[in-house]
């Protein structure tokens, strides 16, 4: 197994007295992509941000490249992209003078790739940034970031101005650095669709809390959809472990269940046992995101 | 050359396998066949590289497919004539699952969609 680029351990964050991470316990290794969904307030910049040593931890701690977060070497910094949710560009500079800027702090940064993607991307380099559209804004970002060729690259809501071309263009960037597999990306998105096609992995935030936290397959998997039909009204409550949401209706004949790592045999069972027809359906990312927040 | 839905339920690297299993029963895909690289398909159909070489993997640890130092993996030599045909029925089994969920959706009666498949099949009715 090889080395992780972060390992996240026991982490808990408050502000003023309200708890916004909640005891946070994981790991990414290189290679990986890791998608973070979770509603608006769910903890996902704050564990972003706090997993990076922006600021310190209320307990627990997380580890870059084995170093601790609040005291990583210079070198260890040096390895790291950042693109914020707000870019933190300069207004008067123009993107060539914005890239040249961050170019100074690093030692292998990439003028050739940025020039080269800047033309992909369609990121007028010419123009102060304070001219430039929300998306052009975000492109710019991702550039800078991209820049010191990170071996552990984060992104926090990096798509949410971009038109899908575009998007599309920036996932297949990620899909590059993520090829080279001794490279990870961290990437929150409330573009489910996108985080599908190419996370490995996916966090779920809800509350603080990390609740979800494994492969995108795995997770595919693991949930299903029952779409129950009886001839008698069926009962309040499913007696089923892993129930994620019950729902009758139609005169309580009919009900659909969300279930996570329901057995195979568990259509059958219930079946039998409901005396209903039940029939299984998989569901995707987007689908698994409601259920679980339903 | 091969249709990958990310947003399905069914995982890529599932849908990748069934289909080149399909084409490989079929004979779409002969054997000595260069597939795609991991890169080449990851980058089209813009899905995590891991994903393409799992599936890669896991067809070469059933025959179907074949890796060689340096070159783009290959459809194994003849395996069309080794498929029983219980074999090729079990690869079906995924569509054939959903048809009859359908079917009891539509409330359909078994002879009326076994004469449809017939049909679809060119057989006589």
């Amino acid at each position: 197994m090889s080395v992780a680029a972060v390992t996240v351990s026991h982490l808990s964050k408050s502000f003023g007295g309200r708890e916004v991470l909640r005891d946070v316990t994981t790991e990414v290794h290189p290679g990986d992509v890791v998608g973070v969904i979770g509603k608006n307030g769910a903890g996902k910049t704050t564990l972003l941000e706090t997993l990076l040593g922006f600021s310190p931890p209320s307990s627990g701690s997380a580890r870059i490249f084995g170093e601790d977060c609040m005291q990583m070497s210079t070198a260890a910094k040096a390895r790291i992209g950042f693109v914020p949710q707000q870019d933190e560009l300069l207004p008067t500079l123009t993107g060539y003078k914005q890239l040249a800027l961050n170019g100074c702090f690093y030692e292998n940064w990439d003028h050739a790739l940025l020039e080269r993607l800047a033309r992909e991307w369609e990121v007028p380099l010419d123009r102060r940034s304070s001219t430039l559209s929300g998306g052009e804004r975000q492109k710019l970002s991702t550039l800078i970031a991209l820049g010191n060729q990170p071996d552990l690259l984060v992104l926090d809501e990096p798509v949410a101005s971009l038109d899908p071309l575009a998007r599309r263009r920036f996932l297949q960037q990620l899909l590059e650095i993520a090829g080279d597999a001794s490279r990870s990306v961290i990437f929150s998105s409330h573009i489910v669709s996108d985080l599908e096609r190419v996370a490995n992995r996916i966090w779920i935030m809800r509350d603080g809390n990390l609740l979800w936290d494994g492969e995108t397959d795995a997770l595919k998997q693991s949930v299903k959809r029952l779409h129950i039909r009886a001839r008698r009204p069926l009962p309040a409550q499913l007696d089923v472990a892993g129930v994620l949401t019950y729902r009758r209706e139609a005169g309580d004949t009919i009900a659909t269940a969300t279930v996570r790592d329901a057995p195979e045999s568990l259509p059958q069972q219930l079946a039998e046992r409901l005396d209903a027809q039940v029939e299984c359906e998989g569901l995707g990312l987007e689908d698994i995101f409601l259920e679980i927040h339903a | 050359m091969f249709i990958l839905n990310p947003h399905s339920s069914v995982p890529i690297y599932q849908q990748l396998i069934e289909q080149v299993r399909r084409m490989v029963a079929s004979g779409q895909l002969v054997p000595g066949t260069e597939l795609p690289s991991v890169r080449d398909m990851a980058h089209t159909h813009t899905v995590h590289p891991m994903t393409i070489s799992k599936a890669y993997s896991l067809l070469e640890s059933e025959g179907l497919l074949e890796r060689h130092r340096g070159k783009p993996m290959r459809v194994a030599a003849t395996r069309r004539d080794q498929l029983s045909v219980a074999a090729r029925v079990r690869q079906i089994e995924p569509q054939l699952d959903a048809l009859v969920l359908s079917a009891r959706q539509l409330e359909l009666s078994t002879e009326e969609v076994l004469a449809q498949l017939k049909k679809k099949l060119g057989a006589k009715p």
